[in-house]
């Protein structure tokens, strides 16, 4: 909970790992939770899901107990999500708001109580990427950081890092540019691939501008598969283990 | 939390389609319920009073917003006259303060109009007494509403020539 001595409206993220990042949830108090928060965030098609298996992996071996949550997984709000982007009629405040209701699911019953009983939550997104996909379509950024103020701050944010004519190679590679991740919604044009470009342009823009705001590990995603695994297997346990030498942290697969 | 930025969206979606439309064309909207419900049942339901009032700031403040009060025990009277089962979520049971639904139902519709006796100073809300008969109460509005509309700036939409 935000303590009384610290006026917070929106999200900061300065100091704030394991807490409220804004106005809390009054009802649920998560002071001193033992368990750890670990959100991977990047673009579509960066590389985030292989990742957060191979570390799940890596954890569990350790003897760590590990959770995944990723966007739009809520059992309440998935089928809804579903439905109204097939439809025609979201617009950019209801899409929010729906993504919002999603993680405040998954929040209250997946990462609270997982964070209670002492696991390892490693989150696929996080409300960054709610964040720079509103912010692109124009949705006020205050606002914004009002509204997700109930969301817990991460103790460890990735940012996978990429550059747009990579992920263009990389999402044609594998399954494709689809509608949303090309921003079609945007109308830039009948072009897919015109309006991916422009879209991911601007979207790799807005996640950049928070990096310091919201503190991120930025990892250069444009690595192979092994190579960024390595690096963020480092950086997790020099913070789970601090005493620990990160020694076993090459890649056992 | 969920259930506040579920009614949220759905308000989102009214809002756009609904009644900002209308309201760019010069007609007079009427909203039975607006977000000041919201603000009244998610505070009993134990969300942020404030972050409620962020949450809703995309709303159109009304040009006037009427509150019907009555107290508990007339509204209780009223709903038993009309119907046997009371609403799961109306009578607040998700909060598991009592099994018994018409108990559970004063308990947490006495907090709701707590909070709402709270909003009608912070958003100036015009209290319409609803102990009354609807006659009664329909007159009142009425010059509520005609003093409004007359000292409002309406636009006249001239007929164009067809």
């Amino acid at each position: 909970m935000t303590s009384p001595s610290d006026p917070v409206d929106g999200l900061n993220g300065d100091g704030l790992a394991g807490r409220y990042y804004g106005r809390s949830i009054p009802y649920l108090p998560i002071q001193d939770y033992p368990g750890k928060l670990i959100a991977i965030e990047g673009t579509d098609g960066v590389g985030r899901t292989i990742q957060i298996q191979l570390l799940r992996e890596w954890l569990e071996v350790k003897g760590y107990g590990v959770v995944e949550t990723g966007w739009t997984r809520s059992p309440l709000m998935q089928p809804t999500i579903e439905i109204a982007k097939s439809s025609n009629t979201l617009n950019k405040l209801t899409f929010v708001l729906l993504y919002a209701t999603d993680f405040a699911d998954r929040l209250e019953k997946e990462i609270i109580p997982a964070l209670k009983a002492g696991f390892v939550v490693l989150s696929d997104r996080y409300i960054f990427t709610a964040l720079a996909r509103a912010g692109v379509r124009g949705v006020d950024r205050q606002w914004l950081r009002n509204v997700y103020g109930f969301a817990i701050a991460p103790h460890l944010v990735f940012y996978l890092n990429i550059d747009v004519k990579t992920l263009i190679g990389r999402v044609l590679e594998s399954r494709g540019m689809d509608f949303w991740e090309s921003g079609m919604d945007l109308k830039h044009g009948d072009d897919i691939y015109d309006s991916f470009r422009a879209y991911q342009l601007k979207l790799l823009r807005e996640y950049q501008s928070m990096a310091d705001e919201f503190h991120f590990r930025v990892v250069d995603a444009r690595r192979s598969i092994d190579r960024i695994q390595d690096e963020l297997r480092r950086q997790v346990a020099s913070f789970l283990e601090p005493a620990e030498k990160p020694a076993e942290t090459a890649l056992t697969r | 939390m969920t259930f506040s930025l579920l009614h949220a969206t759905d308000f989102a979606d009214r809002l756009l389609y609904k009644i900002v439309p209308p309201l760019k064309a010069g007609m007079i909207v009427l909203a039975d319920r607006y977000a000041y419900t919201a603000f009244a049942r998610d505070a009993t339901r134990g969300v942020d009073r404030q972050w409620v009032r962020e949450l809703y700031s995309f709303a159109v403040r009304p040009d006037l917003a009427l509150y019907f009060r009555v107290p508990i025990d007339v509204s209780v009277d009223r709903l038993m006259a009309r119907r046997v089962k009371l609403k799961f979520y109306e009578a607040g049971m998700d909060l598991g303060w009592s099994t018994n639904p018409l108990e559970s139902f004063r308990m947490f519709q006495g907090k709701v109009l707590d909070e709402y006796d709270q909003l009608v100073q912070e958003f100036g809300l015009e209290v319409v007494d609803a102990k009354g008969s609807i006659t009664e109460q329909q007159r009142y509005v009425r010059t509520l509403v005609a003093q409004h509309v007359k000292t409002s700036q309406l636009e006249m939409i001239d007929d164009e020539p067809v």
